[in-house]
This record gives structure tokens, C-alpha cells and sequence, in this order.
């Protein structure tokens, strides 16, 4: 499948500056055979969850600013036949809010339609991800706490509505460690930041080398993965590094801690290859390219970031997000619900396309997709034909796929205006446990001991929703 | 009756088994079995100190009365009883006790079901249960220094206190560190740089035993000392430049707070007195002398920086004053405090009450405001001026400038009142007069052609029309500067002529202006985008064109003049004496004629594309707007053009003066101001149920810790901040001193005694050298909290002058000095030392954009870096970004206390000394400053020396000559810069 072997070998292959740097490299390809030195606190080193895992890695699709889940994935006729009909809510984003003091029914501006075997109803807005809904195990009664982006975007990353807290994928790497060592363990793509900024992807207490490493599309896409020296020039000055920290650890009784500085030297050099190896599309395919409709040579777009992640857990990344658009210009439609189209257009099929190329490459069963948002929008306005929809927490629509995840499934029920959850409600925690659970881990054992207590990413929550597991 | 008793329980025993024991031996089974386990695991939390779920379980009535969950135990009846379950960890019952790593034993478990059994039997005499008090709490021990054998090892008390625990394992101490590897660390440790090669070379010539001494107090007087001990306080407090609310406003005057923080440490201020200013400044500067006052009420930035939370952060203010509590507990008590918040703390002796008894101090404080989504501007800073001289110099003139911004906003919102109306009265009688467009780089004439003209093209005027050109933009090109010729011509009377040409000299003079003929507010500027807002601000120079002038609303939409007699080259080039107009993006721009008279007229214009580029023309609209009768029998005259246009003109020249005045008051009113607290509302605050706001239970009086004494206030007058302060560095209070000496000790050797630093309580680590804690506090307290004395004490002791050298397995027992990676500040701070970028001096306040122009929020937060050649402490650190650097070397936490450093080792660290280009252009600068040695030789010398703080060995300047054949002296010093023996220090 992949060349890495080769590529490292060949770059490696006839220099005798750096003899230790071949076979180290080559090693960390057998996963789970990487011992830490005794002495060094090795915390990427593979680890085995709490029970056999049904994933062996994410992807996760966060879609920045609330999708409205009524014009999405959750079809609601009563919403198209009783537009203008005024409701009486105790709702967060209307309470005191000054023009809002009556509110109204508005109806969807896509018409939805059953698709695939399973008959799961999508609208047309995500035309390409309808065609996988047989694939897919859809939720369509998520909840979350908070109604304002940063705190909700905040929850659906670490749990935590208001403080800063690690990030899911951080856990997972925490959990689990990493297969490639050559590559992060956690990678976020995003073209710009979200709301709550690094802390979306950040570790906090947990160890650093859990936090996300992010990837910004474009020509360096990960910092200083670019060598700034040509390849002879640097194999000299990492041979005579070497050389220089090997005198200098002989007299220091092998500190591990310097050991294993010496070999991070020798990872960051394969890094240098492994990474710009991932991002290197020049093999990919017409059809493939074309699948996720990428134009050769381009290297932005969520088109580029879907087909980066399918590289990435290829190679045995543990955890990558992917957002899509930042905390400005994103899905936030107060204004008008038709920039909904243009959103959905620019993720739809490459979101179809990766589900569809993981299983054609037989990774689907190993890879769990995960995609959400951090809340829904209100099915009601201040008047009927007020033309965005604002905040809503109190519903929305999020779906797995892949590895462990019950196929063609639709879970849970909103009431018959999409407005409250009517049935199975699934919160945010326990739409982690379930993640955690997928990934082998027990989501109230996967602990960590921080200022005199044991934290959890689902705090002292979180129920794993059985029945979207296959 | 003792007999039939005997022959009856000897029965019960033949028909039941074991289970069955005697009145005595029940006793003993309650003391054997019993007892011990309540005490070492039960009545810490359910005894007389605290009773969590008010559960008491050390006594018979309290195991039967229970608690909120009912009875503990039904005597008789093991498999009823809440007790047993819990101890057996039941799924329906809370397992007690609450760590599973504490869970009793089988046996254990087995004596308690036995003994409820039994009936639950208490002796009548027995002694009190009482926890024993947790370790941390109990008074500082006299502690005598305990023998040892290797007597000629001891400098000083620490070092028998060592040796003793060395001796009992079997170990010895490692050598003496050499001299060199002794200066890089004490010059490190005290200044978080490196020994520059004079620094080290003297101390190697200086053959004295008080060397050490002497390099010790040169570092303690050096500047850079407190920079390096006043971050590690940073990291303690959560220090940021951010308030970390959703858009993660600056925080513009945080800086003196962490500078007085860094000058504290410089002085050697006492730490009690450090301490207590934190928390109460603002009332200790109250009792002079005066020159203290302003660096006391920056102290306490201490609260102000408590973290801020969600959109509108006044609605979360109990999240901030948890925040607050947290940091307080940890960082001065080495405490959990905030577990309390919800519930009674699961481990210490803390309970809610103990912890909203801390939270009403502080919400009877008023933090500063830093601004958050809904509320922009900064609020409450606090004058570093005492309030008498306040009052007198400063007060008047905000009370002044507060009243000309009242009336600088009732006349702009005036105007756009006025604004609308004009808007209104212009869709009620209007008539298009001429309409077309041109594209890029054209040109066209138009005259008036209404329905009412007659075929000479006159147009019938009333007094009090208004005729309006507008400039409109076409794609939004830009680049729509519009050459405009506009003329009116009275038909007949006195045949007056009206131009744009007659607005060139004086251009600048009024907005609406009087025309030349002495007739008020004739012409008139408009931004027509959103009413007639008449265009606010005149420029007298362009482009640094004096010869241009303009009226404009920011950039565009504008009117402008060349006045010059010759062309004027700038963004393109402008006729002589020509009258320009410029729509904006979104919108136009017009020129107004108001009607003087009742007449005929006739008008002829013009108008030019200036400005070739963007390849979309413009348009005009010319319109005549007709005013209206008036009704004889109305009471109120209503708005007219002409009234309107002269209203405006006057309140515009007022709103000018306004202005004006309050522009100059600028100087006066730079009142240096903290990002501090000061007294509020003083008020006990309620119970909040489960940590919810909104579920009030009892009043809670303002207090301190009960387990540290829980002292209350002798009257509410006060928030009770000063008592607060006194009470945490009370003599009697053992923690503070503890915790305190605890950290000195950790950032001297890298490890605690107590190695969880901020968690004296049951959940942290007992220290590793109880006798050395209380040894060292005491010397502390004896001093007069005096650090100074606590590192001199330290550094002159055996124990941290060993030698790194043999890698130690059991760090509890410091048989070496630990080696120790730098931190990310340190690694910064000493690339750009030995590269010579460094700029030493200290930091003041960061290049924050003014405060009148924030508008930030969570979909735009603030989120700007700023470059700096200063040390690293001096670097602006946000909340909610963190600056990529740090988090890659483990900096501190921005947003919660950090008391441990993480070390962690990774790849992408090493990509940073591979291919980040400040690595590259420090090694570019260190080569450079080799330049000066006269050989390769003395250069490789010279850079080892800067480096790493010695002179090159022979077989490295072998290497290194060998290297250098092949490779430039830059590559070279990314190899030194690159290497371990830099990034750590022995």
C-alpha cells in the first residue's frame, strides 16, 4: 500500500553519516513494538484500550457555526404544513432578547427525500451524503448545554462548557497512543480557527505530546516540517550532532532523558519525509482526485482535507479532525439559510467521497467517521418569513460511520417541529462515551489524576448509546 | 443469672457458628476490628470537623440517626444496612470510601458485617474517634538535625537531614559538581539565562571559599533574577495578557501586575507581605506611605486576571470567583479548594460551607472589567492614585469629560435623527430630473429634463426644494474618483449662477455651507446610504497634498477639491482647480442645492470617470425634491429642508466644538490605572446547590477555612480581603509557609519535597523529608519570610552542589543533582542571549489597539501576536491562542495554575532546532559574533564559551575543525544550538 519503507530507505540508502537512523526508522514501522526507555515517560508508545476496539482511528468532521438539523437530516412535515404558527418556548436564545418577544414556525427551504435500502431521510442539501445513508448511523437527537458557539464548541471538543479542558482527540491519543511515530498522533486541519481557538485541539493537563498538531492547508502544512538546508548539508550536521550528544551522554551515565532526545533527532528526520509523503498527492489518481472533486495540484479546499485524512489514517494516525471553515463566514445562518447551500456544497461530496474511497480501500472497518456540529438552529424565527434561524441546543443532527457502527440506522426523535428531543435524547457526553467505547475505551476509565482529582472527558456523565453499535 | 446467660449464648454458638461472640468480645472486636477502620478511613469526613452528607459515623446515634441518605445501619441486619453496602461497593449506594484504591479489605468488610450483626455493639467507655489531624495541618516541628557518619559532607542543616536518609539506604552522595557545570546552574536557577564566559571565568580564577557566596548575591541583585522567580509565580497565579472570555479581550494594563510581580522579587519583599498585597493592596495602600500606594493596588491583579467566562461575562461571575478560589487554594495554600463549589470536597476536610464562605469575600470585591462581546469597553480600573488626591486633581476632569460625552453623543444621535427625517421628507414629492451611468474612463454631459420643464429646459423652483446630484458605484470597483461640473442658473431675476466651480476655494469651511450670495446652508455633503448623514470630516491635506482638500465618511464616500492652478499627480492625476466625488463601496454620494428663491432655473453638468481602473464606470442621479405646503392651522411647524440644513449646521459646529474640547482634554486625563479590585458591595452570599446559581440555599458568613481555624469577620463592613490576607499568612496557619518553602525548594532541585505542589491535602503526595520541610519553613519564619535567605540557605548546602553526573534512580533521596531540560522561557531567553539578539531591558505594556476601537467577539476574537527581542516573561500570552512556541516547549498553562513544568521529549520539538527559522537566524547572529576571534581555533573556543559555558576540548576542537572543512560556521552553530549539553543543565 504504502511506500514509506521504500522512501525512507531510499533517502537513508548509502548514507553511513547516520547508521543508528535506518533501523529506527524501519523498526517503528511494527506496530506496538516500541518499547520507552526505563526511565522516560514515552507517552505516544501504543497502548491497548480497556477492551478489544472495534476502530483503530477517527475522523472527525466538525462543521463550525450550527447546521440546521431541520433542513438537513431531520425531516419534520409539520414544520412545511404549520409555517407561521406562533409557539411558546423558554428558549436560551430568545429569553429577553429584545423583537423576540413572539416567535414563529418556519419552514425548511430543502424538501427531503428517503434514500439508500435503510430509507433514512436527508434533504437536498447534502445530495452526496444521502447516497451513503446506508453507511451511516444518524442521531437525530443530539443535545448540548450552551447555546453560544464558543462554549458549545468547547463542550463537543472536551466535554467542558466553560473551562479549558483536553480535547476528545487528545484523550484518544492519551488512551491509546499512536501507530506511526513518524507522523503526529492527532492531527486537526483546518483552514482557519474555530471558535475557542487552540483549545479545541489542545491537551491542557494531559501530557503535551497529546495535543493536536495542526495542519493549515497550504504549502507548509505542518510548521517547520520543511527541511530549510539541503538533504547532504543536513545529514552533516545531524551526523555530527549525533556525535556530539553521544560524548556528551557517555559521560552522564545514559540519561534516558538525553537518549531520548537523541532519537527524537532521528524521528523528526524521517518526519521530514514521512509527512511531506502524506501530503503528496502526485499518485493519487484521476478517479480519486475526481471523487473528491479536487483539481490536481490543489492543496485547500475540504475536498483536500478529506482525502488528507484518508492518507493520514492510512498511515496510522490516530485522530484527525477536519473543520471547515472558521469562526467567521461558517454556518452561523442568522442571516439568510440559503448560505446553508453553499456551505453543504463545499463539504457534501467530499464527505461521500472519503466513506466511499475508505471502503474501497478496505479501511472503513478500522476508521470511525464522526460528523457534527456544535448545535442545531431554532426551527422558529421572530417572524415566519425572517430568513436565518438562530442557536438552537436543545436538538441537532450528528452521524458515525465506519469501524463498530451499526449501518443504515437512524437513532432518536425530535418532537414534531424538530424542536426538543422527543425520544433517546443522546448529550454530548454520551455521544463521547460512544466514541471512546468504539475506540476500546471506557469512558469512565479513561481517567487522569490533575490537581488532587481524576478527570474524565465525559466528567461524571456520559451513557454509550448501545444502539447505533453494530 | 450469669449462668443461664452462659448456657444460652453457648447454644446460640452451637446453632450458628462463628458468627456468634460474646459482650466482651464484642468489645474487643469493636476496638480490634472496628475502630481502627472508622479512624483511618471513615470519620475524616463523617466525624466531628466535617460530616459529609451530615453523616456522622463516630458514634452508636450517628450510625443510627445517618444522614441525608437515612440510616447508616439497622442494627441486626448487615444486608439492610447502607454501611455495609457502601463498604462493599454496592452499586445502588455511593462506595465508601470513595477511592477504590482505599476500599477496605475482605476481611475488613467481613469484621463490619459481623459486628452489625452483632446488634452494632459501642462500648460505653470508649475513647473518642477522632481522624488523626492530616499532616499538613499540624504545627511546624523543631526538628534536630539527626545524626549521621559522613560528618565532612555537612555545610548545613539541609544537608544532614539528606545524608541521614542517604546513610539508611545505602548511598552516598555523588562528588562535588565542578565549577563550571556549578555557575551554569546557579546562574540559571537564579536567573533562567546563561553565565556569560566573564561571569564564569571569574568565578573559575576566584579561589576563595566564599566564591560561591559572592556569584549567589551577584545573581540575587542581577535585574534578570526577578524576571526568572516572578515567572515561576506567573505560572502559579495563571498569568495572561487575555481575559479568556468567548473573544478573548486584552487585558491593556495586566502588565503592571506581572512587573510588580518580577520588582517584588528584585526586592526581596517579604512573602507574607508579597501575599497579603495580593489580596488585599488596595486597603493596605489606604494606610500610606503614599510612594506605595500605586504598586500596592497593582498587586491585586492577583484577582482582576481570574479568568473570564462566556458572552456577556457578568452573568458568569461565579465561574471567574471560582476561578479565583482555585487559584487562591492552590497557589497560597496548596489546597483544592474549588471541589467545594458543588459539594462538600470528597477528600479534605473542605465543605461548600468553607468555600462560599470564601466566595462572599469576593463578591463583595469589584474586579476590574475587561470587556467582552456585548460590553466592548473596559470598566472599574482602578486610578493608581490615592482617592483624596484623586478627588482632588483627576475627578473633576472626568466628571467633565463624562458630561462632553454625554453631549457629544445627544448630538450625534441628533443628527442621525435628523438624518431619517430628511430620508422620510424626500420620498414624499420627488422628481427625477436626469439619470445615466458612463463606463470606465468616460464621460458625460446631462441637463435637467422633468415632466414640468418646458422646452427650454427650465425647471419651476420653490424656496426650500432641494436639488440633489448623486454620484452612484456601479460592480463596487472602487477607484470612482468623478470629475464633476454642476451648475444652476436662475432664469430671469437677478439670473444667479450656482456651481460646484464657486465650492473650490474655501472648500473645507462647512458642511452644510452658506453659498456666495449670503443665502445659509445651500450646499450640502451627503453619505446618502442610509438617510442624508452629511459627511463628517474634512481633511486639509491628501496624500500630504496640501493643495487637496476633503469631506468624507472614513474613506469613502467622499467630496474632494483640487485647488491648485496645476495639475495634481497623486492616485491618478487631477485637474487644476477641479470638485471631485467619490462613492462609497456599497453606496452614493450627493451634492445638495437648497432653493433660495421661487423662480425658474436651469441646470447643466458634467460628469468625468477620473479614474480609469476597475473596469466599471459610474452613475448619476439627479433629483429634484419638492418642499411641502404648510398647513396655516398646524400647531407645530413641520420639518422643512431648509430648517433641517440649518439645524444641522449648528449642530455639527457644536458637535466640532464638543469634540474639540474633549480632544484636548486627552493629557489631562492620563490617569494610570491597574487592572486591579477594589472594595464593593460588602455581602455574605447564599449556598449555591450542586454549584447552581440559580438553587440558593443558607447564607453563608464570610469566613475562612475551617480545618485552618475558620475565623469570621468581626463586622460585614468590609469584604473582609484584609482578613482574608492575614489569616493565610497568620503565624499559627502552617500551610502557607509550607507550601511556599515547599516550591522554592522544587525550583532549585526540580522536585518537590511534597512533590504535588498545589495539593498539601489527602489527595497529594506526604513529603519525601518531613524533618526537611519543617527544617527549612522554620528557618523561613525565623528569617521574616525572607527568601533571599531561603536560597542562600539552599544553595551553600552540600546537597545542591553535587554533581550531575551519575544519573540517579531514586530521586527521593538526591544522591545527584537532577539534570534539567530548560523551559521553553529559558530556551528562548538563552537562544537569543548567546546569538546576541537579546534585548535586556523590561518589558512594559504591549502594542494593544486602542481601547475605543475594540470591537471583538467569538467569531472575530482578539488574536494578534506581538514580536519582541525581550525576555520571554515579557512576551504577550493569550488565553484562548496560545503562542505556539510555548505550548511546543511545555510553557505554562494560561488558564489554570501550573506548579510542575511538564518535561516532555518529542519530534516535533526537533523539528523546531531542524528547520524553525528563529533557530536558523540565532545560529546566523552566534556566527557573526565568532567574527571576532582571530582564529578558527579561538572561534570554536569562543563559541563553545557562549554556548555552553566552557572551552572547547581538544578531541571537539578536532571534531569541530573537521566539520568546519566541509560546512559553514552558521552550521556549525546549529549543531552547538541544537545540541543536549545546551538544552540542559547539569
Amino acid at each position: 500500500m504504502m511506500p514509506r519503507r521504500q522512501v525512507i530507505q531510499s533517502a537513508v540508502a548509502g548514507s553511513l553519516l547516520m547508521p543508528g537512523i535506518l533501523q529506527q526508522l524501519l523498526a517503528d514501522d511494527s506496530p506496538g513494538a516500541i518499547e520507552p526507555p526505563p526511565g522516560v515517560n514515552d507517552p505516544l508508545a501504543p497502548r491497548k484500550g480497556h477492551f478489544p476496539a472495534k476502530a483503530k482511528n477517527v475522523i472527525f468532521l466538525f462543521m463550525t457555526g450550527g447546521v440546521s438539523h431541520v433542513d438537513s437530516f431531520d425531516h419534520k412535515p409539520r414544520l412545511y404544513q404549520d409555517v407561521g404558527k406562533e409557539v411558546k418556548l423558554d428558549h436560551p436564545e430568545i429569553k429577553n432578547r429584545p423583537g423576540y418577544e413572539r416567535i414563529f414556525l418556519k419552514r425548511p427551504q430543502w424538501d427531503f427525500q428517503k434514500h439508500g435500502e435503510c430509507g433514512t431521510e436527508v434533504s437536498t442539501l447534502f445530495p452526496h451524503v444521502a447516497g451513503c445513508v446506508d453507511d451511516i448511523a444518524l442521531i437525530r437527537s443530539m443535545h448540548t448545554d450552551h447555546s453560544n458557539h464558543y462554549n458549545a464548541t468547547l463542550g463537543m471538543h472536551t466535554g467542558s462548557f466553560a473551562f479549558a479542558r483536553p480535547s476528545i482527540g487528545a484523550w484518544t491519543s492519551y488512551g491509546l497512543g499512536t501507530e506511526n511515530r513518524n507522523l503526529p498522533s492527532f492531527v486537526t486541519i483546518a483552514p482557519a480557527q474555530t471558535y475557542a481557538g487552540t483549545q479545541v485541539y489542545a491537551s491542557d493537563f494531559l501530557p503535551g505530546a497529546h495535543q493536536g498538531t495542526l495542519v493549515v492547508p497550504g504549502a507548509e502544512p505542518i510548521a517547520n516540517v520543511a527541511p530549510r538546508v539541503g538533504r547532504t548539508q543536513q545529514e552533516r550536521e545531524l551526523a555530527a550532532l549525533s556525535k556530539m550528544n553521544q560524548k556528551h551522554l557517555a559521560t552522564r551515565s545514559d540519561d534516558p532523558q538525553l537518549a531520548a532526545r537523541i532519537k527524537s533527532f532521528e524521528t523528526a528526520f524521517g518526519m521530514q519525509m514521512a509527512v511531506p509523503d502524506a501530503f503528496d498527492l502526485t499518485k493519487e489518481s484521476d478517479a480519486t482526485l475526481q471523487l473528491y472533486g479536487l483539481p490536481r495540484g490543489s492543496s485547500s479546499g475540504f475536498g483536500w482535507q478529506c482525502l488528507m485524512a484518508r492518507r493520514l489514517v492510512e498511515r496510522g494516525v490516530r485522530f484527525v479532525e477536519l473543520i471547515d471553515t472558521g469562526s467567521s463566514g461558517n454556518w452561523d445562518s442568522h442571516g439568510d439559510m440559503m448560505d446553508h447551500a453553499r456551505l453543504a456544497k463545499n463539504v457534501d461530496q467530499p464527505i461521500a467521497a472519503l466513506l466511499k474511497d475508505l471502503k474501497s480501500r478496505g479501511l472503513f472497518e478500522d476508521t470511525l467517521v464522526v460528523w457534527t456540529t456544535e448545535f442545531g438552529r431554532t426551527p422558529f424565527n421572530n417572524t415566519a418569513e425572517a430568513k436565518g434561524r438562530e442557536h438552537h441546543n436543545w436538538a441537532f443532527s450528528s452521524w458515525l460511520a465506519g469501524g463498530g457502527v451499526k449501518r443504515g440506522c437512524a437513532y432518536g426523535e425530535t418532537d414534531e417541529y424538530g424542536i426538543r428531543v422527543a425520544k433517546d435524547g443522546v448529550h454530548v457526553h454520551d455521544f463521547h462515551a460512544t466514541i471512546l467505547h468504539l475506540m476500546g475505551l471506557d469512558h469512565t476509565r479513561l481517567t487522569y489524576r490533575h490537581s488532587g482529582r481524576d478527570y474524565r472527558l465525559t466528567d461524571i456523565h456520559g451513557n454509550v448509546v448501545r444502539d447505533v453499535l453494530a | 443469672m450469669p449462668g443461664l446467660k452462659c448456657a444460652l449464648t453457648c447454644l446460640l454458638v452451637l446453632a450458628t457458628g462463628p458468627l456468634i461472640v460474646f459482650a466482651d468480645e464484642k468489645e474487643d472486636h469493636f476496638e480490634a476490628r472496628i475502630r481502627p477502620v472508622l479512624i483511618s478511613s471513615c470519620v475524616r469526613c463523617h466525624g466531628e470537623s466535617k460530616a459529609s452528607g451530615t453523616l456522622r459515623l463516630d458514634s452508636r446515634e450517628g450510625l443510627l440517626k445517618g444522614g441525608e441518605s437515612g440510616p447508616a445501619i439497622d442494627a441486626g441486619k448487615p444486608e439492610e444496612s447502607r454501611l455495609i453496602k457502601a463498604i462493599q461497593r454496592h452499586e445502588d449506594v455511593s462506595a465508601m470510601p470513595p477511592e477504590k484504591e482505599k476500599g477496605l479489605r475482605p476481611d475488613q468488610i467481613a469484621a463490619f458485617v459481623t459486628w452489625v450483626k452483632e446488634g452494632a455493639m459501642w462500648p460505653a467507655k470508649t475513647a473518642r474517634l477522632e481522624a488523626p489531624r492530616h499532616w499538613a495541618f499540624e504545627p511546624i516541628r523543631a526538628v534536630a538535625p539527626p545524626d549521621v557518619k559522613d560528618t565532612a559532607w555537612i555545610k548545613n542543616g539541609i544537608d544532614s537531614l539528606i545524608l541521614a536518609r542517604q546513610e539508611a539506604a545505602g548511598v552516598h552522595p555523588a562528588a562535588p559538581a565542578d565549577k563550571i557545570a556549578l555557575i551554569r546552574r546557579m546562574t540559571f536557577d537564579l536567573t533562567g539565562l546563561p553565565p556569560t564566559p566573564e561571569e564564569i571565568s571569574a568565578f573559575e580564577q576566584d579561589p576563595s571559599p566564599q566564591a560561591v557566596e559572592q556569584v549567589i548575591e551577584r545573581l540575587l541583585k542581577s535585574p534578570h533574577y526577578g524576571e526568572h522567580w516572578g515567572r515561576h509565580w506567573l505560572d502559579l497565579v495563571r498569568y495572561a495578557d487575555t481575559a479568556g472570555e468567548n473573544s478573548d479581550h486584552p487585558l491593556p494594563h495586566a502588565w503592571r501586575y506581572r512587573n510588580w510581580v518580577i520588582k517584588s522579587f528584585n526586592d526581596n519583599q517579604p512573602i507574607d507581605v508579597f501575599l497579603r498585597e495580593q489580596i488585599a493592596g488596595d486597603l493596605i495602600a489606604a494606610d500610606g506611605p503614599v510612594e506605595k500606594y500605586a504598586d500596592r493596588v497593582v498587586a491585586t491583579g492577583y484577582m482582576a486576571i481570574a479568568r473570564r467566562f462566556g458572552h456577556d461575562i457578568d452573568k458568569d461571575m461565579h465561574l471567574t470567583f471560582e476561578d479565583t478560589i482555585d487559584t487562591l487554594g492552590k497557589s497560597m495554600l496548596g489546597l483544592t479548594i474549588a471541589c467545594a463549589r458543588c459539594h462538600d470536597h470528597k477528600f479534605d476536610q473542605i465543605s461548600a460551607r468553607d468555600y462560599y464562605g470564601l466566595y462572599g469575600i469576593f463578591e463583595s470585591t469589584k474586579f476590574a472589567f475587561p470587556g467582552c462581546e456585548p460590553k466592548q469597553q473596559p470598566r472599574d480600573l482602578v486610578p493608581l492614585l490615592p482617592p483624596d488626591e484623586f478627588a482632588r486633581s483627576i475627578k473633576p476632569v472626568l466628571d467633565q469629560a463624562a458630561s462632553l460625552d454625554a453631549s457629544i453623543k445627544n448630538l450625534s444621535d441628533e443628527l442621525v435623527g435628523t438624518a431619517r427625517q430628511l430620508k422620510e421628507l424626500a420620498t414624499k414629492k420627488v422628481t427625477s430630473l436626469s439619470t445615466g451611468t458612463i463606463d470606465d474612463g468616460g464621460s458625460a454631459p446631462f441637463t435637467a429634463n422633468s415632466g414640468e420643464q418646458d422646452s427650454t429646459g427650465h425647471i419651476a423652483v420653490k424656496r426650500g426644494d432641494v436639488i440633489q446630484l448623486a454620484i452612484t458605484p456601479r460592480a463596487n470597483h472602487g477607484a470612482d474618483s468623478t470629475l464633476v461640473e454642476f451648475a444652476i442658473t436662475e432664469v430671469g431675476g437677478d439670473a444667479r449662477q450656482w456651481s460646484v466651480a464657486d465650492l473650490i476655494d474655501d472648500f473645507p469651511t462647512a458642511n452644510p455651507r452658506t453659498d456666495r450670495y449670503g443665502n445659509a446652508a445651500t450646499w450640502s455633503y451627503f453619505d446618502t446610504r442610509d438617510g442624508f448623514a452629511f459627511l463628517p470630516e474634512n481633511l486639509d491635506v491628501i496624500d500630504g497634498r496640501r493643495e487637496l482638500k476633503a469631506w468624507r465618511n472614513g474613506d469613502t464616500p467622499s467630496i474632494f477639491v483640487n485647488t491648485a492652478k496645476e495639475p495634481v499627480k497623486v492616485w491618478t492625476t487631477l485637474p487644476p482647480r477641479s470638485f471631485f466625488m467619490h462613492p462609497g463601496q456599497s453606496g452614493p454620494v450627493a451634492i445638495a442645492w437648497l432653493c433660495p428663491f421661487d423662480g425658474t432655473i436651469t441646470i447643466t453638468g458634467k460628469i468625468t470617470d477620473a479614474h480609469p481602473s476597475g473596469g466599471d464606470g459610474v452613475g448619476w442621479v439627479l433629483e429634484q425634491f419638492h418642499s411641502l405646503p404648510v398647513d396655516p392651522n398646524a400647531t407645530e411647524k413641520p420639518l422643512d429642508f431648509a430648517s433641517a440644513f440649518t439645524r444641522t449646521a449648528e449642530q455639527r459646529q457644536a458637535l466640532n466644538a464638543a469634540r474639540k474640547q474633549r480632544a484636548d482634554m486627552g493629557p489631562q486625563l492620563a490617569v494610570p490605572v491597574g487592572f486591579a479590585v477594589v472594595e464593593g458591595e460588602p455581602r455574605n452570599t447564599r449556598l449555591q446547590k450542586r454549584g447552581e446559581p440559580a438553587d440558593l440555599g443558607d447564607e453563608i458568613p464570610r469566613k475562612f477555612l475551617d480545618v485552618l481555624g475558620g475565623q469570621t469577620l468581626q463586622d460585614g463592613k468590609t469584604s473582609g480581603r484584609r482578613e482574608l490576607a492575614n489569616w493565610i499568612t497568620s503565624p499559627t496557619n502552617p500551610l502557607t509557609t509550607r507550601v511556599f518553602v515547599n516550591r522554592v525548594w522544587q525550583w532549585h532541585f526540580g522536585r518537590g519535597i511534597v512533590t504535588t505542589p498545589n495539593d498539601f491535602g489527602s489527595r497529594g503526595v506526604p513529603p519525601t523529608h518531613p524533618e526537611l520541610l519543617d527544617y527549612l519553613t522554620a528557618e523561613f519564619i525565623r528569617s521574616g519570610w525572607n527568601l533571599h535567605a531561603l536560597h542562600r540557605l539552599i544553595m551553600l548546602s552540600a546537597a545542591y552542589r553535587m554533581s550531575s553526573a551519575q544519573h540517579s534512580h531514586s530521586p527521593d533521596l538526591y544522591a545527584s543533582f537532577a539534570r534539567r531540560r530548560l523551559t521553553a522561557e529559558e530556551l528562548r531567553d538563552s537562544l537569543l542571549m548567546v546569538s546576541g539578539q537579546l534585548d535586556p531591558t523590561p518589558g512594559a505594556a504591549h502594542p494593544f489597539p486602542p481601547e475605543a476601537s475594540w470591537s471583538f467577539s467569538q467569531h472575530g476574537p482578539f488574536a494578534a501576536e506581538y514580536e519582541t527581542a525581550k525576555r520571554s516573561v515579557y512576551v504577550m500570552q493569550k488565553r484562548n491562542r496560545r503562542t505556539r512556541f510555548f505550548s511546543l516547549f511545555d510553557g505554562p498553562d494560561p488558564n489554570a495554575s501550573t506548579p510542575v513544568r511538564d518535561v516532555t521529549i518529542v519530534p516535533t520539538q526537533a523539528l523546531f532546532f531542524l528547520n524553525d527559522p528563529f533557530l536558523h537566524t540565532s545560529a546566523d547572529k552566534l556566527a557573526a559574533r565568532l567574527a571576532v576571534a582571530p582564529t578558527d581555533r579561538d572561534k570554536i573556543d569562543l563559541a563553545h564559551q557562549l554556548v555552553f559555558g566552557r572551552p572547547a576540548s581538544p578531541d571537539q576542537v578536532t571534531d569541530a575543525t573537521e566539520f568546519l572543512r566541509d560546512n559553514p560556521w552558521p552550521a556549525y552553530c546549529r549543531v552547538l544550538l541544537s545540541s543536549n549539553e545546551f538544552l540542559f543543565v547539569d
